[in-house]
């Protein structure tokens, strides 16, 4: 038994359960959830993408592409602060008002701009961000804010116009570092009575816009152990990660208008329609019922668009115009105007036995939220509760973060959402804790990570009551095997020149599956005629294939082809309620939606085919497009029921399905990265052959799209550890300011990426699937510092990874 | 905003005119004309999503200005094939499921198509060299490369196709196109 099943056991029998307590023991699977790869006809095949064909043709619409539908359209520019602190004195309008072509110039005094504040953050009501951002803003905290718009005939004339409205500001001193920003001394950039911040710990004379800490066993008490003891050693690290961009290949795009019956239409990139809708209604104060989110083929979104950034300037300038206005950002923005991953600055300390068992992991986290706050505590903690379930056996663990501001851009939510930096200080960590015991780091690894049937309780380090979540699908032993194998561990030729050092590191990794018990996927399904589907759900597909994942699932079910489920693309007046993409969720709980909803569907298609083959409904099965007898052997085809069900002579009624789905599980998927490196001594340059990640998802319902999720956020995951970092001049003012200055690899310089899925069968999940999308951004940067160490002997623990920072550590051995 | 002027070109094999001011690109042009295939991702000529094909040439359609096309042969993603006659190399992009979001498809095409005609049989250090001009940030490129492997391969066979009568070998089958389905007498 392990540790923390000991631990499950003390909670148990303690009494007191509080109200995050689940006992997670039994879970009565449905029938029919789990099937052979025989059984299954749609689910883990390689359906074609739905909407594959009209993207290649070029006729996919994205939200730009819509401008043709609105008559009168007006285009939009912003106008940003060009200091990085400070308050707006004046604002001169009048050159650009005059201009011929410009409809409005907003400012923060104009009428059709809310002045209460609001968090960009699009989670759940109520936001667990502080509302501390204005549409449009006279303090400025960063080179970005907002201050005034405009809205013209074309692009070019509102840009013009743009540029011809002059600020004025009174400027403060300005802070760009996390370490300078919680000095006393420092400037102070929010002040306290002007935000509602539901985050605890927030002490803004500090510049802390949150704090938390959480412990498991006793952290200190085993750090005092070890100083005294000979068997029990000490290792102590520090570990850095900058901004990084989403480099969203859509730019943030928004129309805005009041449709023919006076309400607020938008058709946005969106990744959370329902959350648009409720903040926009909130910000605005116009009713829920009167504003209607549209989300078209949306171009990405990695989490850059589960913020409300463009939509609120975009409806407060069509309300100026008096027409419908789009607003699309230019990439200079999307640099340093919309949102990024947060830069974090990390310490490990922890307390190992001779004979490798973690005794205590202590971590402890300083994130830079830059100006505002959105995700400031929910990203943060994730650093930390993110990767500690790996090693939830470990009997001591403690974490503590701060969110702190800056007067640099505002850092929101990033596929991985904190994973990735939690991930390269706990798996670069535990690699020098097997070094310093010289134990192989797979083995060390192996001996203390989580395995099935495991009792989770690290995830639940910040909660207030006790916690556990039990670990009923894993496949990591597997993807450890496969990946060592695929990437030839330990085998690789050392090069002839003697400068030249090859090597492998490796890292593990995990994630969730949805945030637990803070979640809601609905799915409605009607059949037609012709033995064919409709399916509505709010699952958002920004571009993963969500919505071909849904139409496999409903076909599993219903014995259809998942090319005869049309999936509906997501719009608060028409869809079911969902609360959008983002924290890994989609397939798992949005797919567990479409799951019950065809099943309620289904249990209707078989009362009509009980009368047609006049046979009792619990001997039937829907397969190959056909309801069929067990018994008899007989059948009646999907369409036959189809016209049954709506001109048959006597019962006539839809076939409709309907389900929600919410739930307090999150399993977590599994993985382990690895990489391949040459470096040479000489220079610190490195070669990187090969990445591979082996993972455990459950069951994929599409290998195709779930080999995409891996391979692109194996890419995006390669670039936090060699070439994201945003630089600023010593103003604040960014110098990244396009693709040309940040390090995004291109196919000539991506190194190959080899995905390996593991199945293993997640019984909470929709035939066995868990989630795939955010978990391969997470241990890229750990294991190729670890196989840097491994091949040339240093340890790079900032990142990005460069040659000369090796060549610097190597000068300094 | 500027004086409108006209621009007499090709595009797509049809003789069209625009009118277009001395700051608009290509991109702009097409765009408000309701080409909305190619994709505005930076307009700075970094992402090459906006990638047509000028004189046989693919070109970033955002940094080119309108006025230098006067004359010249535009073909965008437009005049390849539809849903369901697919181009060959549209055709591959599908099978070999090398999109996501597909922001970046019309443009990672259109330059394909530039590639194969200038170099019909790639290796894949040529491939990755053609294709560093254009960003995918979905699919790591793995499968986009594989894609563009695989449409030299599709457009060889049809040209061979064309050079002997019209008939896919017996070992292959095609995606969107009209040739024989597999299996089917001919």
């Amino acid at each position: 038994m392990s540790r923390t099943d000991k631990q499950d056991e003390k909670n148990q029998s303690g009494g007191s359960v509080s109200k995050d307590t689940v006992s997670h023991d039994a879970w009565d699977e449905h029938p029919g959830n789990k099937k052979t790869h025989d059984e299954r006809d749609s689910v883990s095949s390689r359906t074609e993408k739905t909407d594959a064909r009209k993207i290649v043709t070029g006729e996919a619409k994205y939200t730009a592409d819509h401008v043709a539908g609105f008559q009168n359209l007006a285009e939009a520019a912003v106008v940003r602060s060009e200091i990085a602190h400070g308050v707006v004195t004046d604002i001169e309008t009048s050159a650009a008002t005059e201009m011929d072509g410009v409809y409005a110039v907003i400012t923060p005094d104009s009428p059709s701009v809310p002045n209460k504040p609001y968090t960009s953050a699009g989670q759940s009501y109520p936001e667990p961000s502080p509302r501390d951002l204005h549409v449009l803003r006279k303090q400025v905290r960063y080179v970005g804010d907002p201050i005034a718009a405009v809205a013209a005939e074309d692009a070019a004339t509102a840009k013009a116009a743009a540029r011809q409205i002059t600020v004025t500001y009174d400027e403060y001193d300005a802070v760009f570092d996390t370490e300078e920003a919680m000095d006393k001394d420092a400037p102070q950039i929010h002040d306290q009575d002007d935000i509602e911040n539901p985050q605890p710990g927030a002490d803004y004379e500090q510049n802390i816009e949150a704090h938390q800490e959480g412990e498991i066993g006793e952290v200190d008490a085993a750090f005092e152990a070890a100083a005294t003891s000979d068997e029990l050693t000490v290792v102590e690290t520090e570990w850095e990660t900058p901004y990084q961009s989403h480099c969203v290949p859509e730019p943030h795009t928004t129309i805005a208008h009041r449709d023919e019956n006076d309400r607020y239409h938008l058709v946005t990139s969106t990744q959370v329609p329902y959350h648009v809708r409720r903040q926009l209604a909130h910000l605005f104060d116009v009713p829920i019922r009167d504003v209607r989110v549209t989300k078209p083929q949306v171009g990405a979104g990695f989490g850059s668009k589960q913020s409300m950034v463009i939509e609120p300037i975009t409806l407060a300038l069509s309300l100026a115009a008096e027409r419908p206005v789009k607003l699309e950002a230019t990439r200079r923005e999307e640099f340093h105007a919309m949102r990024l991953r947060r830069p974090s600055r990390t310490k490990v300390r922890s307390v190992v036995s001779d004979d490798g068992e973690l005794e205590a992991l202590d971590m402890s986290v300083v994130t830079n939220s830059g100006a505002y706050g959105p995700h400031g505590m929910t990203a943060a903690g994730a650093i930390g509760k993110k990767p500690l379930p790996l090693y939830t056996h470990t009997p001591n663990i403690h974490f503590e973060m701060d969110a702190v501001h800056t007067n640099l851009p505002i850092a929101g939510a990033m596929r991985g959402y904190g994973a990735p930096q939690g991930h390269f200080a706990v798996e670069g960590h535990i690699d020098e804790v097997a070094r310093k015991l010289d134990i192989d780091p797979i083995d060390f690894r192996a001996q203390n990570c989580i395995g099935e049937g495991d009792l989770d309780i690290a995830s639940g380090i910040l909660k207030d009551g006790e916690y556990g979540r039990r670990i009923r699908s894993c496949g990591l032993k597997e993807c450890i095997e496969r990946g060592s194998d695929a990437i030839g561990w330990n085998e690789v030729d050392q090069p002839d020149a003697e400068h030249l050092h090859r090597a492998c590191g490796m890292a593990l990794a995990t994630q969730g599956s949805g945030i637990p018990g803070d979640e809601l996927g609905a799915a409605h399904i009607k059949m037609n005629e012709d033995g064919s589907f409709i399916l509505q759900t709010g699952a958002v597909d920004i571009g993963t294939g969500a919505d071909t994942a849904m139409s496999q699932i409903a076909a599993e079910v219903l014995g259809a082809p998942p090319e005869d489920i049309v999936v509906q693309p997501s719009d608060t007046d028409i869809s079911p309620f969902d609360y959008g993409a983002y924290a890994s969720s989609t397939t798992y709980v949005t797919g567990q939606a479409v799951q019950q909803a065809a099943l309620d569907a289904r249990d209707q298609l078989f009362e009509f085919a009980a009368q047609l083959l006049d046979e009792p409904v619990d001997r039937l099965v829907a397969r190959s497009e056909k309801v069929y007898s067990e018994k008899t052997g007989q059948s009646v085809t999907l369409e036959e029921i189809g016209y049954a069900s709506i001109y048959g002579d006597e019962v006539r009624a839809q076939i409709m399905g309907e389900a929600s789905h919410s739930t307090d599980e999150s399993p977590p998927p599994f993985g382990a990265q690895f990489v391949d490196v040459t470096v040479d001594g000489r220079t610190g340059e490195f070669e990187v052959h090969d990445l591979v990640f082996a993972v455990d998802c459950g069951v994929a319902i599409n290998p195709d799209l779930a080999e995409g999720q891996v391979t692109g956020a194996m890419h995006m995951s390669y670039e936090l550890a060699t070439g994201a970092d945003l630089s600023f001049d010593d103003d604040g003012t960014p110098e990244t300011l396009g693709f040309r200055h940040y390090g995004m690899p291109r196919t000539s310089d991506q190194p190959p990426l080899t995905p390996i899925l593991i199945e293993t069968h997640e019984p909470t999940g929709p035939f066995g699937a868990k989630s795939i999308a955010e978990i391969p951004t997470n241990a890229v940067p750990p294991a190729l510092s670890n196989a840097i160490r491994r091949a040339v002997g240093v340890r790079i623990s900032d990142l990005p990874i460069t040659a000369e920072k090796i060549k610097t550590a190597l000068n300094k051995q | 905003m500027g004086t409108d002027m006209e621009i007499d070109l090709t595009l797509n094999g049809e003789a069209v005119a625009f009118q277009a001011t001395r700051s608009d690109s290509l991109l702009d042009v097409l765009r408000q004309s309701g080409y909305t295939g190619a994709k505005r991702g930076c307009n700075t000529g970094d992402c090459g999503f906006c990638t047509v094909i000028v004189d046989g040439e693919p070109i970033k359609s955002c940094i080119e200005p309108a006025i230098r096309i006067d004359g010249a042969e535009v073909e965008t993603i437009e005049n390849l094939g539809s849903q369901d006659d697919l181009h060959p190399i549209q055709a591959a992009f599908v099978d070999n499921a090398a999109l996501q979001c597909g922001f970046c498809i019309p443009g990672m095409i259109m330059r394909t198509k530039g590639l194969l005609e200038a170099n019909p049989d790639p290796d894949d250090e040529e491939i990755r060299d053609a294709l560093s001009g254009n960003l995918c940030r979905c699919t790591g490129y793995e499968k986009i490369l594989d894609a563009v492997a695989d449409a030299a391969d599709r457009v060889a066979s049809e040209t061979d196709m064309v050079a002997d009568g019209g008939q896919v070998p017996d070992s292959q089958s095609c995606t969107g196109c009209d040739c024989y389905p597999t299996g089917e007498s001919r």
